[in-house]
């Protein structure tokens, strides 16, 4: 049994201690948000924050989560820039399959918190681990551009 | 049977509207509602299925009666927009209130087929979706809107041709009043469906040719939005699929002691497929997985090996092929001219990679089956499910769900994953979600094919090009569909011209009077290989962009202004080049840089390309920007004409800097996004893209931005280090990727 602490609610769940958080979000809390992509750390498409950081929930156990903070996609619009990020990605028509955005966006988010005014190179920095086959890249750097000179 | 379908059953009231009749012959659909599903799939991206009132319209549509429409969309979903832009197309001629609009993907059934395809089957491959459904739903737009504009005449017995229609509004000027199609929607829905509906005059278009929000846009930005992989119904377990090393082996032996010891595991099942592992939870599954013991029978499996395939097909560029085009008399222009050369290029076999890796659930219980896959086919995926349930269609539900990319990989004919999944749930006969892992979706097959091309032309003592050939040599990725004998599955079913499904490449556009192209098409049955984005079009454009760009240095001419030359007679062609050429500062690249230029037709649209390029003296390349000029006829939405375009030179520079599957002695020698890496933010370059309205029918947009990035690419390489590329992808030629 584990104890993990999911965007501000306590959640007990019986599973092996191996199984990645991942996996724990999309099937036993039914939070589907978080995506599935290479169960490697390779595409970014299960990108949380665990105390604000961004972090591939996909190799992540169950076990190694503890007591800190996990938030996901289904709730990042609750903070300030996650909202802003959410907006102004509509904005822009960022998404076209949209099956990696929830882990662009967490990635986005937490860079936007941690730095205002990214340059381009922050950018690439940021979200190189995040790999989108729709090719939404320029519009994401667009978008992360238009929030800092604008709302932030 | 599921919590969704009864969900949504409930808030669908469903009134017996009209007859298919004359509205399903003018959206060339088949006949009525036959082989329809009742259930819809979950409600993605529009507003939640209202508790008002709702009328469905002909099939097509709901109005309710607070004034939203949902319109249904038989294309299928997998990141170009069709979502949006059908119903666009649907609201145009509808003069529905767009704010109102939302979207949502139609059951399957005839009157939903793509009319590309003959209105025979719903399925969205070859940048048809627009195309496709264009004219059709502009139909359906105008004959409800009429309806409703007779069901408001009657109600207030005056003429129809006094009342006009306006943002779901149907408005009698003369005697000061309106009623909203909400209103209206139950009297319409008694009209008769005209056949013939007067269509908008193109002039008068408010909703196409505007750039509206995706409808699908902010669900896909909260995590609400739902793909197949994110089904989840009571009761179901998961699956996992240990595939054989090699294609078509079978399973001889399998010990499933230690798979079935661990926690979770339900139980192990042998299929035509493989051998799948079903439990409680994704984990489970595939540490069950790992721990089978699994002796493959590899007698009759495929033995494919890259090298010595690639050494055949060289082989057979020196064989005739199959004609596919012939223009005037190439021998003998051969032999008149002064100098013939030659080249001979190569490409490997690739994924398509989509984000969202392949699954299926399937809920079967013996008499029934629903099923929910992201698919590009999804008539086919029935028909196959059908015949492996051994269930009629109207006792199969099935959803198709929106896909996380699809690039041709969902749409296979054979229904590769939906039959597996048919096949687990076959013996198990409780709810399952099989899933793909990254590595099973990276080594399972169904790649682009390998190719090579040999292009030719001769030059005349005048230095004009007076012939041209092109051999291409690929397998078929049709093939199987005949050793299937899916044809006689399929009552009445014919398939396109080969030539339009393998997509080769005819159009070369340019004014050469002897032009003969020809074909070798090999089987290989133990080789899974289909259609990926843009098809043969992008190995063949490839060497004919490359090509024609060294027969303009080579007679001393400007890549640009030569191509413009010899495109005299295209002028769709010509203008695309032309504005590519401003939009890019053609031949004035920023210090350091070389450019490249390339265009094509594809599907009824035209594309030119620069490719703004440097190289270090390591060989460390980047790609520092990609012009784009596109004219697809008519572009229904702009921002998604854009954003398919942007789309597709990031998806051709993945494929031209890094794809390649290699197969050793059978085996696939990739599994994951570390050995088969695609683009990434730091290697994107600035992509700009100019749409020039020709104001001609709408073509395709879905791979068009995808052939002439690699040519272009490669004549930029040649102008700055002046090295010409024969074969993909650069890595081969160790260029380092910046």
């Amino acid at each position: 049994m584990f104890t993990i602490r999911v965007n501000g609610i306590a959640h007990t769940v019986d599973v092996s201690e191996d199984k990645p958080l991942l996996w724990v979000l999309r099937e036993n809390l039914k939070l589907t948000g978080s995506k599935y992509g290479c169960g490697q750390a390779l595409c970014g498409a299960c990108t949380v924050h665990i105390d604000g950081q961004p972090t591939r929930s996909c190799v992540m156990p169950i076990s190694a989560v503890g007591d800190k903070q996990v938030r996901t996609i289904e709730d990042i619009g609750n903070e300030h820039i996650g909202g802003l990020v959410q907006a102004t990605w509509q904005e822009l028509n960022v998404p076209q399959c949209g099956y990696c955005q929830s882990g662009q966006i967490m990635a986005a988010t937490a860079l936007l918190k941690d730095n205002s005014s990214p340059s381009d190179q922050d950018i690439d920095k940021a979200l190189s681990g995040n790999i989108c086959r729709c090719g939404t890249y320029p519009r994401i750097r667009k978008a992360i551009h238009k929030i800092a000179t604008e709302q932030l | 049977m599921s919590k969704l379908t009864m969900l949504s059953r409930r808030n669908f009231i469903r009134v017996s509207v009209m007859a298919g009749g004359g509205l399903l012959v003018a959206c060339g659909g088949g006949s009525s509602s036959s082989n329809n599903n009742t259930g819809t799939p979950p409600n993605n991206g529009g507003e939640p299925t209202s508790p008002a009132e709702a009328f469905q319209v002909g099939e097509f549509m709901r109005i309710s009666t607070d004034n939203k429409i949902t319109i249904l969309v038989g294309a299928a979903e997998i990141g170009q927009g069709a979502l949006t832009a059908i119903p666009m197309i649907v609201a145009e001629e509808l003069d529905a209130d767009w704010s109102q609009v939302s979207g949502e993907l139609s059951p399957v059934a005839a009157n939903f087929n793509n009319p590309y395809f003959q209105n025979l089957l719903q399925f969205t491959v070859a940048s048809s979706a627009i195309r496709g459904y264009f004219e059709g739903q502009r139909s359906v737009g105008a004959a409800v809107r009429q309806m409703l504009v007779s069901a408001a005449a009657k109600r207030w017995g005056v003429d129809p041709s006094s009342l006009r229609t306006e943002s779901s509004y149907v408005i009698d000027d003369i005697g000061g009043r309106r009623a909203s199609y909400g209103e209206l929607s139950s009297e319409a829905a008694q009209e008769r469906v005209p056949s013939n509906p007067s269509l908008k005059n193109p002039a008068d278009y408010r909703i196409i040719g505007s750039s509206p929000q995706r409808l699908d846009a902010a669900a896909k930005t909260d995590g609400s939005f739902q793909y197949g992989i994110d089904v989840d119904i009571p009761g179901m377990l998961t699956a996992v699929i240990a595939r054989p090393p090699r294609f078509n082996g079978q399973a001889l032996n399998v010990d499933d002691n230690a798979a079935l010891a661990v926690p979770g595991v339900r139980g192990v099942y042998t299929i035509l497929g493989g051998v799948a592992v079903v439990a409680d939870d994704f984990w489970a599954a595939d540490k069950g997985r790992k721990a089978l013991q699994i002796q493959w029978n590899e007698l009759l499996a495929g033995r494919t090996d890259s090298d010595t395939q690639r050494d055949a097909y060289n082989f057979r560029l020196n064989l005739p092929g199959v004609p596919i085009r012939s223009d005037g008399l190439v021998l003998l222009a051969q032999t008149l001219a002064s100098e013939t050369v030659s080249a001979d290029y190569y490409f490997p076999f690739m994924a398509h990679a989509a984000m969202e890796p392949l699954n299926v659930v399937v809920d079967y219980d013996g008499s029934s089956a629903e099923i929910w896959t992201g698919t590009q086919s999804a008539t086919l995926d029935k028909i196959f499910a059908g015949l492996i349930l051994g269930l009629l269609p109207n006792q199969i539900t099935f959803h198709a769900m929106p896909a996380g990319g699809g690039f041709g990989r969902r749409g296979n004919p054979l229904a590769d994953y939906v039959r597996d999944a048919c096949g687990v749930a076959k013996q198990l006969r409780q709810p399952v979600k099989v899933v793909w892992t990254r590595e099973d979706d990276m080594k399972g097959g169904y790649y682009r094919p390998a190719a090579a091309v040999r292009v030719s032309a001769s030059i005349d003592s005048a230095n004009n090009i007076s012939a041209w050939t092109h051999r291409s040599v690929t397998q078929d990725v049709t093939a199987l569909l005949y050793a299937e004998n899916l044809l006689d599955s399929l009552a009445d079913f014919t398939l396109p011209p080969l030539k339009e499904l393998t997509d080769f490449e005819t159009g070369m556009p340019y004014k050469i009077d002897n032009v003969l192209m020809d074909a070798h098409l090999t089987v290989n049955l133990n080789m899974p290989a289909l259609w990926m984005r843009s098809v043969n079009k992008f190995s063949d454009v490839f060497a004919q962009e490359t090509f024609i760009d060294e027969l303009a240095l080579k007679v001393n001419k400007n890549p640009y202004s030569f191509r413009r030359d010899l495109l005299s007679e295209k002028p769709r062609h010509r203008a695309v080049l032309d504005a590519v050429a401003d939009a890019a500062n053609w031949g004035f690249p920023v210090s350091g840089r070389s450019q490249g230029i390339a265009v094509m037709g594809h599907w009824n649209s035209f594309v030119a390309q620069v490719v703004e390029v440097s190289v270090s003296a390591n060989r460390e390349l980047t790609v520092h920007r990609v012009v784009s000029a596109v004219d697809c006829g008519t572009a229904v939405n702009p921002d998604l004409v854009i954003a398919q375009v942007e789309s597709a030179v990031v998806f051709a520079l993945s494929s031209i800097l890094f794809g390649e599957i290699l197969l050793e002695d059978g085996v696939v020698q990739q599994s994951n996004f570390d050995d088969y890496p695609v683009l990434r933010m730091h290697q994107t370059p600035t992509i700009e893209t100019v749409i020039v309205n020709s104001g001609e029918p709408v073509g395709g947009v879905g791979e068009l931005g995808v052939p002439c990035v690699g040519p272009a690419l490669a004549n930029a390489i040649f102008g700055a280090i002046g090295e010409r590329i024969r074969e993909l992808p650069l890595t081969r030629s160790n260029f380092k990727i910046a």
